[in-house]
C-alpha cells in the first residue's frame, strides 16, 4: 500500500511519526496525515493507543519530593555567604540587609515549598504546555526573599561585633549551614565511642567528646568542618531545642586561654582553648545557657 | 552584574525546577539519596556558570547541567557497572536481546498499559538500556521537546526519536509480558 500524503512508507518510520503525534512534535498537516493513516489501519492504531496509554502512564508516575531543608539547602548555594566562598568571607564587605534567626529562615522556606511544591503535579498533564511555563512567579518572590533574609550572613555579623577573627567567621557560618542542612550531623550517636573513632578514622584526630546528657546537654553527633582549607572536628550538642556546634582547633602553641565571650546578632559564640585544642562553641541559645554549656564541659574534658 | 542580581537569578532560574532535577538524576542514578547529592553538586555548577545562562528554557539548561553532572559523579563514585555516555555501538544488540516485538493483540493491550501498577511501571524504565532510559526520563518525565533532547545528548533529532521509540516499545512488551 503506497500513499501520496508525504509521510514515509516504510513500517519504522511511521511508526516514528505516531510518537512524534503523541509527542506534539508535528506541525498540523503532518499531524492530519498521520491521523488519517491510523484512522485506515488497526495495527497503527493500537500502536497509537498503547503509546498514549504508556505515555500517561510513565507521566503519571510519582515524583521525588522536594523537601524543605533540601530546597534550603540550594537556596543557599545561591547567597554570598555558602561554602564556596568561604575563603572571600572575610575581607567581603558586610551586605545591607538586617541579620534573621535560622527559625525564620527555615520557616520562610516553609511556606515556599508549599506553593511551589503543588506545581509540578498540577501541571503534570500536558508536558507540551509544561514546556512553556518557565517560571512560577510565586516561587521565585518567595525565593528572593529567602536569598534576602540568608544574604544577611555571618559576614555581617562578625564585622558588627567586631571580631576580626576569618576562624570565627566559618565557624558561625558552618553553624548556620547544619541548621539549614538536611541533618546538622554526619555521624549521628549519642555514643562517644562511636563519634570519636569516626572523627579519628575521617581527619586523624578527635577532641574530647564528653556526653553531658545528665547536665541536660547530650551529644547527638558529630562532623567534619572545613575551615580555611582545614578539616577541623565538630561535636554537636544539643540542649531542649537547640543546637550547640562544637568546633575544636587542634592546637600548635598549646596555650590555654579562658572562655571569651564573642556573643553577638542572636547567636552565642563562646572561645576557649586548653592547651590541645581550641574551642569554639556557638549556638542559637541564650549566652548563660551556653556558659552554662562551656563550664559543664570544660570540667568534664579534663 | 552584582553579586545580588546573580543571586537573584540563581534563585529564580534554578528553584522552580528542583523537582524535575531530583527526578531526573533520580533515574539517572537509580536512587533517591545520590539523586539528592547529583542536584546539589549540580546547582553548585549552576551557581557558578549562572553569568553566562543566556535566557531561554532555564529547565532545559538547567537539566543539561543536572545530567553532565550524574555523569561525573557516576564515575567517580561508581566505576563499575556504567555504560561510558557515548558507547552505544551494541544498542542494537541490547535492544534486540530484549525483544521490542509486541503481542499481535490490539484493544486490551492498552489499557493494560494503562493499568500497570507503580513499581511494575518503575522496574521496567529502571531495566532500560541506559541511552533509551535517558531519552525517555527526559521527554515523559521531564517533558522536554525532542530539540532540547537533541541538544542535550548531542544526538540527531532523529536519534532522538529513534531512541524513544524503542525505549517506549521496550517498555510496552515489558508490561505485555507481565500482565
Amino acid at each position: 500500500m503506497t500513499h501520496d500524503d508525504g509521510l514515509p512508507n516504510d513500517p519504522e518510520g511511521i511508526r516514528l511519526m505516531i510518537h512524534a503525534l503523541v509527542d506534539g512534535e508535528l506541525d498540523a498537516a503532518a499531524a492530519l496525515a498521520v491521523e488519517r493513516r491510523i484512522a485506515a489501519d488497526p495495527k497503527l492504531a493500537a500502536e497509537h493507543a498503547r503509546i498514549v496509554a504508556l505515555q500517561g502512564a510513565v507521566s503519571r508516575l510519582p515524583r521525588p519530593d522536594v523537601s524543605d531543608a533540601f530546597r534550603a539547602r540550594i537556596a543557599a548555594i545561591g547567597t554570598p555567604t555558602t561554602e564556596q566562598q568561604a575563603p572571600a568571607e572575610a575581607t567581603e564587605p558586610p551586605r545591607g540587609a538586617p541579620s534573621a534567626l535560622p527559625g525564620l529562615i527555615a520557616g520562610a522556606g516553609g511556606g515556599q515549598r508549599r506553593e511551589a511544591g503543588t506545581r509540578p503535579s498540577q501541571a503534570r498533564p500536558s508536558p507540551r504546555a509544561r514546556r512553556f511555563v518557565s517560571f512560577d512567579w510565586r516561587a521565585m518572590a518567595a525565593s528572593i526573599m529567602i536569598s534576602a533574609v540568608l544574604a544577611s550572613g555571618a559576614t555581617q555579623w562578625v564585622m558588627q561585633s567586631g571580631v576580626d577573627d576569618g576562624f570565627a567567621a566559618a565557624v558561625a557560618s558552618g553553624h548556620r549551614r547544619s541548621l539549614l542542612a538536611a541533618s546538622p550531623i554526619d555521624i549521628v550517636s549519642s555514643d562517644r565511642h562511636t563519634v570519636k573513632p569516626w572523627l579519628d578514622a575521617r581527619i586523624g584526630v578527635s577532641p574530647p567528646a564528653p556526653d553531658l546528657a545528665q547536665d541536660g546537654f547530650a551529644l547527638i553527633g558529630g562532623r567534619v568542618e572545613v575551615i580555611s582549607g582545614r578539616p577541623v572536628p565538630a561535636l554537636v550538642y544539643r540542649h531542649r531545642e537547640h543546637l550547640i556546634t562544637l568546633v575544636a582547633e587542634p592546637q600548635q602553641g598549646g596555650k590555654t586561654t579562658k572562655p571569651d565571650d564573642l556573643s553577638s546578632g542572636g547567636f552565642s559564640m563562646v572561645h576557649w582553648s586548653d592547651g590541645a585544642f581550641s574551642y569554639w562553641a556557638i549556638s542559637d541559645m541564650e549566652r548563660p545557657e551556653l556558659d552554662d554549656f562551656v563550664a559543664r564541659f570544660r570540667k568534664a574534658a579534663v | 552584574m552584582s553579586e545580588r542580581a546573580l543571586a537573584e537569578r540563581f534563585n529564580e532560574v534554578v528553584l522552580p525546577h528542583l523537582g524535575d532535577a531530583l527526578a531526573l538524576a533520580r533515574w539517572l542514578t537509580g536512587n533517591a539519596a545520590d539523586a539528592e547529592d547529583v542536584v546539589q553538586d549540580a546547582c553548585i555548577k549552576a551557581h557558578a556558570g549562572i553569568a553566562g545562562y543566556a535566557g531561554g528554557n532555564a529547565r532545559a539548561w538547567l537539566l543539561t547541567i543536572v545530567r553532565n553532572t550524574s555523569y561525573t559523579w557516576m564515575a567517580r563514585n561508581r566505576p563499575r557497572g556504567m555504560l561510558a555516555v557515548g558507547d552505544l555501538g551494541d544498542l542494537d544488540d541490547m535492544a534486540a536481546a530484549h525483544g521490542t516485538s509486541l503481542p499481535d493483540e490490539d484493544g486490551p493491550e492498552a489499557s493494560l498499559i494503562a493499568k500497570a501498577d507503580t513499581a511494575a511501571l518503575e522496574a521496567a524504565i529502571a531495566a532500560l538500556p541506559p541511552p533509551f532510559r535517558e531519552t525517555l526520563v527526559l521527554r515523559d518525565i521531564n517533558g522536554l521537546s525532542y530539540r532540547e533532547i537533541s541538544a542535550m545528548l548531542a544526538v540527531p533529532i532523529g536519534t532522538v526519536m529513534s531512541r524513544l521509540a524503542r525505549a517506549r516499545g521496550l517498555l510496552a512488551s515489558e508490561l505485555g509480558r507481565a500482565s
